[in-house]
């Protein structure tokens, strides 16, 4: 981009000054590398986990992502919306902004992290919720529950195991609710799946391999060798009629 | 890059030249001592209320902050029900239209209202594109299985308590933001209107397409924040 600075200013609107179109179309370019960068990250963050076997600390994730999103949106304030042309003024009330911003997260950080100096019990006792009122507290007066949203007795339990056990009831068995979970989302075995359906239902291909670091021996024939079809795909054709009452989630989501 | 849509020499027809909205017809506000001053008056007010909306998500990027940090695997778990495939070419269609965006406030600098109505139209088509993509196969896909805010959250096989947390936040984050997105459209979609029917718009009268473009880039760039943020997480 370094031979068209000469046109950065190629007229004057009435002393407004004209951003060339060369500049322009080379922060997107500039914008689109970030992005796919932003996307590489992530997936080489994926990729490091998986293949070296480490957990990488939490924060790496945020600063990586932060940072380069700092660096397109600088991008995008100093040229697409002028202020590397503009006066002062607008950057200063731009900055200032964020000045405020860094005090609002901030100062609640410090709010939340500090909530055992007066009284210790109040530390890290922001529950879901946060209200101090649940689903199931009774009312204290019927015209302050105005809330659109709906409202139902959950008796004790979190919505989201709410919902778990509502569902469970739908599907009848709790071999129906596993089998309509685990056809579309056989990656892992679910939180929730205490009795191990996931291995049941025949989704846990995990196989010990040898690799360079150990070795495994194994005996007798390799499975399926003189079958005509995958004896996991027949393990599982037998579980798999679909009674549960949830629609299923198609391909767009993980 | 030089095509016949560049140079505007053709003079408007005398209807649009001598109406009082064709732009130079228009005079700036009395209590100023100049164009300019009105101009920059007028961009410092956009700015300060650009301010304002920035603030306004700080408060959506707050909470998410905070619950982020105490819930760490809830927010893992949320983050893989998303696909990032479908958010990165939604930021792809923003940026473009940013630069469009962009493009048009240069084109009506220059006089060259084709490029300018093109580069809004462009927009507009990306806005469209942004929402209807978040529309069709996000929120639908999610909602018909149960993955909502709030109370509204019947999804059976979320794995952490703490779940609805992060999918109300995602909605209230995304649905400001595609609220912001359909109110810079039609800011966009007026100067459109105003350009096509009276050439509103010009070098010494383009301040309407400055600060709706500003806004533009606002919404652009909470998106460029809100992408990593809830797509992006492990």
């Amino acid at each position: 981009m370094t031979n068209h600075d000469t046109t950065t200013h190629e007229e004057h609107a009435h002393g407004h000054p004209v951003v060339s179109w060369q500049v322009q179309l080379g922060v997107l370019l500039v914008l689109l590398f970030f992005t796919f960068t932003t996307v590489l990250f992530y997936n080489a963050e994926s990729w490091v986990e998986s293949a070296f076997e480490i957990h990488l600390p939490w924060w790496v994730n945020v600063v990586g992502a932060m940072s380069i999103a700092t660096v397109k949106a600088l991008l995008v304030c100093m040229f697409f919306m002028g202020l590397r042309y503009d006066k002062a003024l607008n950057s200063f009330a731009l900055l200032f902004c964020l000045f405020c911003v860094g005090l609002f997260l901030g100062i609640t950080m410090i709010d939340l992290d500090t909530r055992d100096r007066v009284y210790e019990w109040k530390k890290d006792s922001v529950a879901v919720g946060g209200t101090g009122s649940g689903l199931d507290t009774p009312s204290i007066d019927a015209r302050f529950d105005s809330s659109p949203a709906p409202s139902f007795n959950t008796a004790g339990l979190s919505i989201v195991d709410f919902r778990r056990q509502q569902g469970l009831e739908d599907a009848g068995s709790e071999l129906a609710f596993w089998t309509a979970h685990y056809h579309h989302h056989a990656e892992h075995q679910h939180a929730a799946d205490v009795n191990n359906f996931f291995a049941q239902l025949g989704y846990d291909h995990h196989v010990d391999l040898p690799d360079a670091n150990h070795a495994v021996p194994r005996t007798g024939l390799t499975a399926g060798l003189f079958s005509a079809v995958d004896p996991s795909e027949a393990h599982n054709s037998h579980a798999a009629e679909d009674a549960a009452h949830q629609p299923a989630e198609n391909n767009a989501g993980h | 890059m030089q095509t016949t849509l560049d140079a505007d020499t053709t003079p408007a027809p005398a209807h649009i030249a001598n109406h009082p909205t064709h732009w130079r017809n228009r005079p700036f506000a009395a209590h100023f001592r100049t164009r300019d001053d009105d101009f920059d008056a007028s961009k410092f007010g956009m700015w300060l209320f650009l301010t304002t909306e920035v603030l306004l998500f700080a408060g959506i990027f707050c909470a998410y902050a905070v619950f982020r940090m105490m819930y760490p695997e809830a927010w893992s778990n949320g983050s893989h029900h998303l696909n990032w495939i479908i958010g990165a070419i939604n930021t792809v269609i923003l940026l473009i239209s940013s630069w469009t965006a962009a493009s048009a406030v240069r084109c009506a600098q220059l006089n060259k209202q084709k490029w300018l109505k093109i580069n809004l139209v462009i927009t507009i088509i990306c806005a469209l594109l942004f929402v209807g993509i978040k529309f069709w196969f996000e929120y639908r896909v999610k909602l018909t299985v149960g993955k909502a805010p709030g109370t509204f959250f019947s999804y059976a096989f979320a794995e952490n308590p703490y779940e609805v947390l992060w999918w109300s936040l995602y909605y209230m984050g995304t649905g400001l933001h595609a609220l912001h997105v359909v109110i810079g459209a039609s800011l966009l979609g007026w100067v459109l209107y105003r350009s096509w029917k009276y050439q509103a718009y010009g070098p010494t009268e383009y301040l309407m397409v400055e600060n709706s473009a500003l806004y533009w880039h606002i919404v652009d760039l909470i998106w460029i924040f809100l992408f990593p943020l809830l797509y992006l997480i492990h």
